[in-house]
C-alpha cells in the first residue's frame, strides 16, 4: 500500500488551488472515485503527519492518477512547492468509495470548493455507466474557483455559483440546486463533497426531498488506517449511535448515516 | 548475526522493538503493510471491561515535530478483544502485551485476571497514565499510594509479567517509579504523553474537542530520554523507552539512557515501515560496532 509516485505536472489553478499529476501505476489500478491518498510531505518532521488527498482521477493504462488540492496550511503549501520528477512517499488508495451499482440514470453531483475532487473522479466513472452527470460547483469568488470545465468530462452539465455573484448563480452551491429543483430537475440520486455546513445543510434538505445521497466528509487524520482513531465521526445504525472512522469506515458516508 | 533477543526480566522478546500501545491499533491495521510477527511485541490499544466511545472530535492535531492527542481511549471492551481481535493476531505470530485501562481498582483487577492466563498474551501494561479520561488512568499514576496499592493488587493476581507504564505529568517521574517497582511492577515502560492544548485563534476555542490532549512524537523526545536516564538509576527493574522515535539514531539514545527495549508510537502514523526498518538497522549497527546484543548499550551514556 506504500509506494513513491513521481510527479508529472503542478500546475496553480485557481487562486488557492493546485492540480498535480502523478505516476504510480499500482494506485492508478486499484484507485476507486471516493478513495484517498494519505501522502507525506517532505522528509522533515515539521509537518509531521501525512496528509489525506482525495483521488480526482486516474488514467490505469498510463499509470497516471490526479489529485487536486487547496492550500490551507503549512503542508499544503510545502505540498505546492513539489517540481516535476519529485517522488511523493504515498500511502493508499485507502478508505471507502462512492458506490455506483445502482441502476439510477440522473446523478447530480454537488461541490463546495476543493469538494469537487472526489466527484471529478466519480463523474468519469458514472459516464461510463452512461449516466447523465449534473454538476453543481460552487466556491466563494471567481477566483477561487477551480477550472472545472477543463477538468470535467465534457459530456457532464456543469452549473456554477458564487458566494459573490462573480460567476454563475449568487449564492450557495445549495441553493442553485434547490433551483434547479424548483425548474423541474429529477436527480435520481446525490454525490457531495464540500465544507461541513454545505453538507449539513444538504441532509437537513433531504430530509424532505428522500433522494439517495452519498456524501464524503473530511476530517484530521494521523494513521489514515483505523489505527489511532482519530477522526472520529458519529454514525448511526438502526437508531444505535456509534463513533465511525472517517479514515476506514468512510470518507464517503450515506446522508442518513451522520449524526451532525 | 547479532542476537537481537533481550530479556526484560521473565519477559523474553525476539528483539527490543515494540509497538506503542495506542498508535497501532490491534495490529490488523498494520497487516498488509508490514509483518507483524516481525516485531519484538505489539502493545495493543488500551483495552477496557466495557466498550468505550471516546471523546468528541476533533481527536487530533499537529504540533511542530509531534501531534495532540485526546483520542479517550475509544476501544471495543474485554470481550470483543477476547473473541475478535486477539485470534487475529494470534494467527499473526505476534507477541501481545495487553494494555488495561479502567476507572476503578476493580476494573483493572478484572481485566488482569480474565487476561493473563490466555495464551498468547506475554505480558500485560498498567496504563495509569492517559491525560484524556477523567477518571482512572492518570488518577492511579500520580499518586505514589495510589499507583502503588493499585499494583501491589493486580500483581497478586497476574502470574505474567507486569508492566507499569508511567505519565510524565508529575513532579518527580523517579519517585513513581520507585514505588511501582517496590509494589512489584517487574518493567517500567515510558513515557505516556506530555499533556498539551492548542487554541485556534479564530475561534478562540481550544482545538479538541476534549480541550486537552496528549502531546507524542520526536517533540518530546528529549523530555523521554531525559526521565529514561533518572529512572534509569533510580529502580533495578528493566525499562521501555518511548516518546518520538522515528529511527536507529533516536532508538539509540533510549538504550544509552538506559532503555532495555523501546517502542515506537506516533512514528508509526508517518511512516508505517519504521519498525521493520529500526529492527533491520539495530542488527546492522550490533554487527558494524562489533557487539553481541543490545545489553552491551542499556545505559552506557550513564554517567
Amino acid at each position: 500500500m506504500l509506494s513513491k509516485a513521481r510527479v508529472l505536472e503542478i500546475r496553480k489553478v485557481s487562486s488557492n488551488c493546485y492540480f498535480l499529476l502523478l505516476e504510480e501505476a499500482r494506485i492508478a489500478r486499484e484507485s476507486l472515485p471516493g478513495q484517498f491518498l494519505h501522502i507525506r510531505i517532505g522528509e522533515s518532521l515539521t509537518p509531521f503527519l501525512r496528509r489525506p488527498f482525495s483521488i480526482a482521477g486516474t488514467s490505469p493504462e498510463n499509470g497516471t492518477l490526479k489529485i487536486l488540492f487547496q492550500v490551507m496550511g503549512e503542508g499544503t503549501r510545502i505540498l505546492s512547492m513539489v517540481q516535476k520528477e519529485d517522488r511523493l512517499d504515498c500511502l493508499g488508495p485507502l478508505g471507502s468509495g462512492f458506490s455506483t451499482q445502482k441502476a439510477h440514470n440522473t446523478s447530480v453531483l454537488l461541490a463546495g470548493g476543493i469538494g469537487a475532487a472526489p466527484l471529478m473522479f466519480l463523474s468519469e466513472a458514472l459516464l461510463r455507466e452512461q449516466k447523465k452527470v449534473i454538476f453543481y460547483y460552487g466556491a466563494s469568488s471567481l477566483e477561487q474557483i477551480i477550472p472545472v470545465r477543463s477538468f470535467f468530462p465534457s459530456e457532464a452539465e456543469v452549473y456554477l455559483a458564487t458566494e459573490d455573484g462573480s460567476a454563475g448563480y449568487r449564492g450557495f452551491v445549495t441553493e442553485a440546486f434547490q433551483e434547479g429543483l424548483n425548474n423541474g430537475l429529477k436527480p435520481a440520486e446525490i454525490f457531495a463533497c464540500g465544507p461541513k455546513p454545505m453538507l449539513q445543510k444538504l441532509a437537513e434538505k433531504n430530509r424532505d426531498w428522500k433522494f439517495p445521497m452519498q456524501i464524503s466528509l473530511e476530517e484530521r487524520m494521523a494513521c489514515g488506517i483505523g489505527a489511532c482513531q482519530g477522526c472520529a465521526v458519529t454514525v448511526q445504525e438502526k437508531g444505535e449511535t456509534r463513533c465511525g472512522l472517517v479514515c476506514r469506515d468512510g470518507p464517503v458516508f450515506n446522508w442518513d448515516e451522520v449524526v451532525w | 548475526m547479532a542476537n537481537l533477543e533481550v530479556e526484560l526480566g521473565a519477559l523474553k522478546l525476539k528483539n527490543p522493538v515494540l509497538a506503542a500501545s495506542g498508535t497501532f491499533g490491534f495490529g490488523e491495521e498494520y497487516s498488509s503493510l508490514i509483518d507483524l510477527e516481525k516485531l519484538g511485541a505489539i502493545m495493543v490499544k488500551g483495552l477496557t471491561l466495557k466498550p468505550r466511545q471516546g471523546n468528541p472530535a476533533p481527536r487530533i492535531t499537529e504540533t511542530p515535530a509531534g501531534m495532540l492527542n485526546a483520542i479517550g481511549l475509544q476501544n471495543p471492551g474485554l470481550d470483543a478483544f477476547l473473541s475478535r481481535e486477539l485470534p487475529r493476531l494470534i494467527d499473526s505470530h505476534a507477541a501481545v502485551i495487553v494494555n488495561i485501562a479502567g476507572d476503578t481498582e476493580e476494573d483493572y483487577i478484572t481485566l488482569a485476571r480474565e487476561l493473563s492466563g490466555v495464551p498468547g498474551i506475554v505480558a500485560l501494561e498498567l496504563n495509569l497514565s492517559c491525560p484524556n479520561v477523567k477518571q482512572g488512568g492518570i488518577l492511579f499514576g500520580t499518586s505514589k499510594m495510589i499507583m502503588g496499592r493499585l499494583i501491589t493488587k493486580v500483581r497478586g493476581i497476574c502470574p505474567i509479567p507486569l508492566i507499569v507504564k508511567l505519565s510524565p505529568n508529575v513532579t518527580d517521574i523517579t519517585e513513581l517509579a520507585h514505588a511501582a517497582e517496590e509494589s512489584g511492577a517487574d518493567i517500567i515502560s515510558l513515557i505516556n504523553t506530555l499533556k498539551g492544548m492548542v487554541i485556534d485563534i479564530k475561534s478562540k476555542r481550544p482545538l479538541l474537542g476534549n480541550i486537552t490532549g496528549g502531546l507524542s512524537g520526536p517533540a518530546i523526545r528529549p523530555v523521554a530520554v531525559r526521565m529514561v536516564y533518572d529512572v534509569y538509576r533510580s529502580v533495578k527493574i528493566p525499562l521501555i523507552g518511548m516518546g518520538g522515535i522515528m529511527n536507529l539514531d533516536d532508538a539509540l539514545q533510549f538504550f544509552m539512557a538506559g532503555a532495555r527495549a523501546v517502542a515506537v508510537g506516533a512514528g508509526n502514523f508517518v511512516d508505517p515501515c519504521a519498525m521493520p526498518r529500526l529492527i533491520d538497522d539495530l542488527r546492522s549497527y550490533l554487527e558494524k560496532e562489533g557487539l553481541q546484543s543490545v545489553d552491551e548499550i542499556v545505559g552506557s551514556a550513564q554517567i
